[in-house]
């Protein structure tokens, strides 16, 4: 008998499943692994004349002094400035959206609304900035509207403004907060919320010591989902911003389209990529400290309940 | 418990709030493809004359089906190698291939857009001109081998998480058959991951007809995208052609997308779909 088992045991190994993983592989080290090892390597070069874009013949940091010069330090500022408040604004607007979406709305409606979510999610979303700049241009029909009603007075002046970019990033990485925070809120037993209901927990404290904190996957995956990509997008903000969105991407960009400076261009986008990641971490670990500080403040609680009861 | 209906009701009023806010940038999109006037934002009367300028612009079309040409390679790539990968690493999660393959498309995932076309365009050039593969010269190549990367990523992740979901004792059963392996992957496997696939081929792409960045950086003229052509017309001015193009392919994009969420329902996958899609499992 055991020998029957064996022959089809090794049928079924006939293909290793590591292997099909390898075209993947292969994939991403020609069109991935070697082109961003690249824009490291350029970032260490120079830009020899006027007609060659880079040249590694010496190696130094000098593109590094250049990148960080005042322009790209202010448009820098300027592009973290409006990451971290729109991923936070994402996140204020997001949440209590999820937690509706995952607990309140009625099951055999959470897919109509869930696909409500999704269909901006996957309309062009230059097309959908574009639309904003019409809603929000001064000869434009909600400016007209407002004015003839008496709510404002002068046509809009948001278009071209840093509020406007806001608007813009917001609008635009809205969805990709509340989908994690949504699958997030889904997955956890409603059962948890009607114990802690039960003890005695009101509906405040359960929701921060309870659905917070089992959520917080969720969290962390929406931060990163709207923060990095963010971080790099230039289009939201010329769009909306005119020649006030200046986005460090634009930067980049423009040191490979028009200037044709790859070393200097490249320097640039390993520094947003430090950046970036040096933000996360600090998201990550005044995460941990939070945590710790709700975690540790309620095990003394209990400590002292324990303590009261056996007096 | 006497402050249920209130909070309650707040959030209702919240929820439908951030739905209107989401929905009002295409409805004034939608609105305005009816507009009879020359520039978009600002309205003249209501007639379809947008729609025939935008069907007969020979630009607008081109880079229209540049873009659907680019979206279908880069979906046929992206299935191909994320169907196998996202396969081996459910039945074969440990291996070193894996975690290292892992750990790349995550790096993927989260490079902005802008590093990735910093990136391609000096390879693409190096790869076209310096070593002589005239291939990388041409634009669609390009445009499918750039959009491919994260496409597979996401396709991956899909049809790993579905594939998580299901022990593996059909496929032994159909082994123990004598079943031949390709066969059963065929007829066995595949159909299982069919829900995800299908999934994984749609996000691919429109990801891929949604993609400004990356495009901008490693097409050559004459291959154009379309929204790098609508990117170029913002500086230029807008038209109405614009949001009438935008209005039909949003039209067509719909229509798949129900298609797809029809098959997945009958599938009862949709809340894996959107944790996979979103990064969370």
């Amino acid at each position: 008998m055991t020998s029957d088992r064996r022959v089809p045991r090794a049928a079924r190994r006939a293909v290793p499943p590591g292997l099909l993983a390898t075209p993947a592989l292969a994939w991403l080290a020609l069109f991935f692994v070697a082109p961003v090892g690249l824009v490291f390597w350029y970032s260490l070069g120079r830009k020899p004349g006027l007609y060659q874009t880079h040249a590694n013949d010496v190696l130094t940091l000098d593109r590094y002094r250049e990148a960080l010069g005042d322009t790209f330090l202010t448009s820098f500022s300027g592009t973290l400035r409006i990451g971290v408040t729109g991923t936070a604004l994402c996140l204020a607007i997001g949440l209590p959206f999820a937690y509706w979406l995952a607990v309140k709305v009625r099951p055999h409606r959470r897919f109509v609304v869930l696909a409500l979510v999704l269909v901006p999610f996957w309309t062009n979303f230059l097309i959908r900035t574009i639309g904003w700049q019409v809603v929000l241009s001064p000869e434009g029909f909600a400016s007209r509207a407002m004015q003839s009603l008496g709510l404002i007075d002068a046509p809009f002046s948001m278009l071209f403004t840093r509020g406007a970019v806001l608007l813009g990033v917001v609008y635009n990485y809205l969805p990709m907060m509340i989908l994690p925070l949504y699958v997030a809120l889904d997955r956890i037993d409603g059962s948890l919320r009607e114990a802690s209901n039960d003890l005695g927990a009101n509906r405040w404290r359960t929701a921060l010591q309870v659905t917070l904190p089992l959520a917080r996957p969720g969290i962390a995956a929406g931060l990163l989902l709207v923060f990095i990509p963010l971080m790099g997008d230039y289009v939201t903000a010329a769009v909306l911003g005119g020649a006030r969105g200046n986005m460090v991407g634009q930067l980049v960009a423009s040191q490979f389209q028009q200037a044709q400076n790859w070393a200097l261009g490249s320097a640039m986008a390993v520094v947003l990529i430090v950046v970036i990641a040096l933000t996360i971490l600090a998201t990550a670990a005044a995460g941990a400290v939070c945590t710790w500080l709700l975690t540790h403040r309620r095990r003394r609680e209990l400590a002292g309940i324990a303590e009261g009861s056996a007096a | 418990m006497r402050s249920r209906p209130i909070v309650d009701r707040l959030l209702g009023v919240w929820g439908l709030l951030v739905i209107a806010f989401l929905f009002t940038p295409i409805a004034v999109i939608v609105v305005y493809s009816f507009n009879s006037g020359r520039l978009l934002a600002s309205w003249e009367g209501f007639g379809l004359d947008a729609y025939s300028a935008a069907l007969s612009n020979d630009d607008i079309l081109s880079a229209v089906s540049v873009s659907v040409r680019a979206a279908a390679g880069a979906a046929v790539i992206a299935v191909v190698l994320g169907t196998l990968c996202g396969y081996a690493l459910a039945r074969h999660p440990g291996g070193r291939i894996g975690r290292l393959v892992t750990t790349l498309l995550a790096l993927v995932l989260v490079t902005p857009e802008i590093v990735s076309g910093v990136a391609l365009l000096p390879w693409f050039v190096s790869l076209g001109v310096d070593q002589n593969l005239t291939l990388f010269n041409s634009g669609w190549v390009r445009l499918v081998v750039a959009h491919s990367l994260f496409a597979t990523a996401v396709v991956t992740f899909l049809v790993r998480a579905r594939m998580q979901g299901m022990d593996s004792s059909l496929e032994e059963a159909a082994a123990d058959l004598y079943t031949p392996p390709l066969r059963r992957f065929r007829s066995v496997t595949l159909p299982l991951l069919l829900p995800s696939v299908l999934a994984g081929a749609l996000m691919a792409f429109t990801l891929s007809l949604d993609n400004t960045i990356i495009s901008a950086f490693v097409q050559v003229s004459g291959s154009t995208s379309w929204p790098v052509y609508v990117f170029s017309a913002v500086r230029a001015g807008l038209r109405p052609e614009l949001a009438a193009m935008s209005a039909v392919m949003l039209l067509l994009t719909l229509a798949a997308l129900a298609a797809v969420a029809l098959v997945l329902r009958r599938a009862g996958g949709s809340k894996e779909t959107v944790g996979a899609l979103s990064g969370v499992r």
